[in-house]
């Protein structure tokens, strides 16, 4: 396989900028205008229908209690995140695993969760346009909590390879940062769509 | 060679060219690949204004629902699957060498996005030949092509944003000690710009697209996946302000090319970087899509719509100021130094601005409210002149950078008169359909003159003419194939052909000090002053 580039880049010298923030921070962006969009659309649609005096969501067909769950769930990922950020700048490796895996296993807990809720609201997705974006947005939040979940699982593969410390925090920053777009994204989806319906 | 190699033996051909992570190699595919969506789109294209001739029944295609399947394939193909990618594997290869890096960042990345981009082409152009497509005014299209479509769809924009994430990170973060952003070379600074409106923006084209696909898959479309509604949903991406986004790195181009050409140093680099930025900031164009238009406030009667297409008009004036300069001081300070001729280049750059400025200018035009544009074929010939500009200006860039690029010097006479037929051609077309708008045609004509909006009388001529527009559009990216694969008679003496001002012309970047925005020139400068 040819692959000079690779060559190059680990030639590099040390003090290099931190490309793997650069490009997580770009990544964060283009997830979060697709979430934007989304929600954008989901307002300006639910105004309209608001507006011809129809009903948005069924009569009590959302409840708030697993909503708020999840939330708290959401919530509590962001405080281990938090921990793992600080273990690693600090170069303590067994907080930073267990912080890391905690924060994972949260993220498993909260696609679980979604999964169960959307069970328990048993709404077609084909009942009404609302419907429609509310499993758009939820089942694209599910993917991204996903992908997140995976690249905290290749942070601790490379964690549990010795590598947390040092040039390589940057791996826990990133993630982290894409994780906080991800419980900030579902604070909105919180908010604006279970809470305000 | 990694151990990799050691292990397995020599790579054989598909392996490298399915594994190659080297920046000028994937700029070299995305420009071969974006060439032949270029002469698909444009086959199409010509099909398109053949039908439109005359507006008595079908003449080529079947149905108004076949004709609009192409007429939205043209327009969707030259924006994502050819204009874009050429200009994103021009900025792949010359980029990074710009800013003095010897490699992409995350090139492994930026190889799976390039194959992502090419597999989802590939299932976009299969769905549009599968009576699929975006949808069309009478449902008659196969609702499973029209998934497949936008499966593929998403998967170019997925190709598109890696590639743009990798460019711009190596922009970003990848540059040489010295080089601030306010002394990058000008076509990565506009890479940077529109790069980041393109990462704000294939988004939300990707949530339009997400959202019409899970309505439309196998149930009874709500509302988002109706096939008569799917087109007005991502249409925004071909239209004004959008289409800006796609021809800011033109600007670039010819300000990397022009000093050079006429060896002396840009004057206003820090006005030029302030322009393009506000040109950045006024084509982010995804909130207005008309589908989502509250009633009694459609989004194209907004001020903020109509500020954008004025504001653009303005700030492209302003750049032809840079360049009237640039050319003014050139010629108070003709010495010897000064160049006998004109490269092609510069020439073909200078015609893409010519083109881009009267693109803007229609776009002002066309949101006057009482000139009535809007829906007309004005938008048409809106979006033909800003690609035709970055087709132009792209080739310019080819031929300017082709040593770098191809490692072979490109042929200058022919390619300049290939630019100059893309120049005429996207000219022809543009100017014929702008009148055709003036005179009421609307944007998509169908296939009766009803639905074309029944226009005024030389309509017809106008359409005839464009007719010849189009062709000679097809002729001219024949010709940049021809050129691409024809063999250079003459081998490159030199790595440097123009005595290029910016990094990416030099051997070794690393030694070479950066204290202003054209390092090479001051190395020259400081050489000459010694001696």
């Amino acid at each position: 396989m040819v692959v000079d580039t690779e060559i190059a880049t680990s030639e590099a010298p040390l003090g290099r900028p931190r490309t793997l923030l650069v490009g997580t921070l770009f990544a964060t962006c283009a997830t979060v205008m697709l979430f934007g969009a989304l929600f954008a659309l989901y307002m300006s649609v639910r105004n309209d229908v608001l507006a011809w005096g129809a009903e948005w969501f069924p009569e009590g067909s959302i409840e708030l209690k697993p909503a708020g769950s999840l939330m708290s769930t959401f919530a509590i990922s962001a405080v281990t995140m938090a921990w793992a950020h600080y273990s690693s700048t600090h170069g303590d490796r067994i907080h930073g695993y267990i912080a890391l895996s905690l924060t994972a296993l949260l993220g498993i807990a909260a696609i679980n969760q979604t999964v169960f809720y959307f069970n328990d609201m048993n709404l077609p997705i084909d009942y009404s346009v609302a419907t429609t974006f509310l499993y758009v947005i939820v089942g694209a939040h599910m993917v991204a909590t996903g992908v997140a979940v995976l690249w905290i699982g290749l942070v601790l593969l490379r964690a549990f390879g010795g590598q947390i410390i040092g040039r390589h925090q940057d791996l826990v920053i990133s993630v982290s940062i894409f994780w906080y777009a991800v419980v900030g994204l579902y604070t909105f989806i919180w908010l604006f769509i279970y809470v305000a319906k | 060679m990694t151990d990799t190699s050691l292990e397995t033996g020599d790579p054989t051909a598909i392996e490298r060219v399915a594994t190659s992570t080297d920046a000028n190699i994937l700029g070299r595919y995305w420009l071969t690949t974006g060439t032949f969506a270029l002469l698909m789109s444009l086959v199409a294209g010509v099909l398109v204004s053949l039908e439109r001739f005359e507006f008595d029944g079908s003449q080529i295609f079947g149905s108004a629902d076949e004709f609009f399947q192409f007429w939205s394939a043209h327009r969707v193909g030259l924006v994502l699957l050819a204009v874009l990618p050429m200009l994103l594997g021009l900025g792949i290869a010359v980029a990074p060498a710009q800013v003095g890096s010897s490699c992409l960042v995350f090139p492994r990345m930026a190889a799976f996005s390039f194959w992502t981009w090419f597999t989802g082409a590939g299932i976009t152009i299969t769905g549009f030949l599968i009576d699929g497509g975006l949808g069309s005014p009478n449902a008659g299209g196969q609702r499973e092509a029209v998934a497949l479509t936008l499966m593929g769809l998403l998967m170019v924009i997925g190709g598109l944003i890696g590639s743009t994430i990798s460019l711009l990170t190596t922009i970003m973060a990848a540059r040489v000690p010295g080089l601030t952003l306010k002394r990058i070379p000008l076509f990565s600074w506009t890479l940077l710009v529109s790069g980041t409106i393109w990462i704000l923006s294939l988004p939300v084209l990707a949530a339009n697209i997400l959202l019409v696909y899970v309505d439309l898959r196998g149930r009874p479309a709500v509302r988002f996946g109706m096939e008569d509604a799917i087109w007005e949903q991502i249409s925004w991406i071909s239209t004004h302000p959008q289409i800006y986004a796609f021809s800011l790195p033109l600007i670039g181009i010819v300000f990397d090319i022009l000093p050079v050409s006429l060896n002396t140093r840009l004057k206003r680099h820090d006005v030029i970087l302030v322009l393009t930025g506000f040109f950045g900031v006024v084509s982010f164009g995804a909130y207005a899509q008309t589908f989502f238009d509250t009633p009694g406030t459609p989004v194209m009667s907004e001020a903020l719509y109509v500020v954008q297409a004025f504001a653009a008009a303005i700030l492209v004036f302003a750049v032809f100021g840079g360049v009237a300069e640039t050319l003014r001081f050139s010629i108070l300070n003709r010495g010897a130094a000064s160049r006998n001729r004109v490269p092609p280049p510069m020439v073909l750059s200078l015609l893409a601005l010519l083109l881009l400025l009267i693109a803007v200018l229609g776009g002002a035009l066309r949101v006057i409210g009482s000139l009535d544009l809007l829906n007309t074929s004005a938008t048409g010939a809106q979006m033909t002149l800003t690609m035709g500009a970055t087709l132009v200006g792209t080739m310019a860039g080819v031929f300017w950078w082709s040593e770098i690029i191809f490692h072979k010097k490109a042929f200058q006479g022919l390619g300049f008169l290939v630019g100059l037929s893309t120049f005429l051609a996207a000219l022809i077309i543009g100017v014929c359909d702008f009148l055709s708008g003036f005179l009421g045609q609307s944007d998509f004509t169908g296939s009766s003159l009803v639905a074309a909006g029944s226009p005024k009388d030389p309509v017809g001529l106008f359409n005839t003419v464009a007719v010849v527009g189009s062709c000679l559009f097809l002729f001219s990216c024949l010709g940049w194939i021809c050129i691409a694969f024809k063999r250079p008679a003459v081998a490159t003496s030199s790595a440097d052909t123009w005595g290029g001002h910016t990094l990416e012309w030099s051997a070794d970047p690393l030694v070479i000090e950066v204290a202003s925005d054209r390092p090479l020139l001051d190395l020259a400068e400081r050489e000459e002053a010694e001696s």
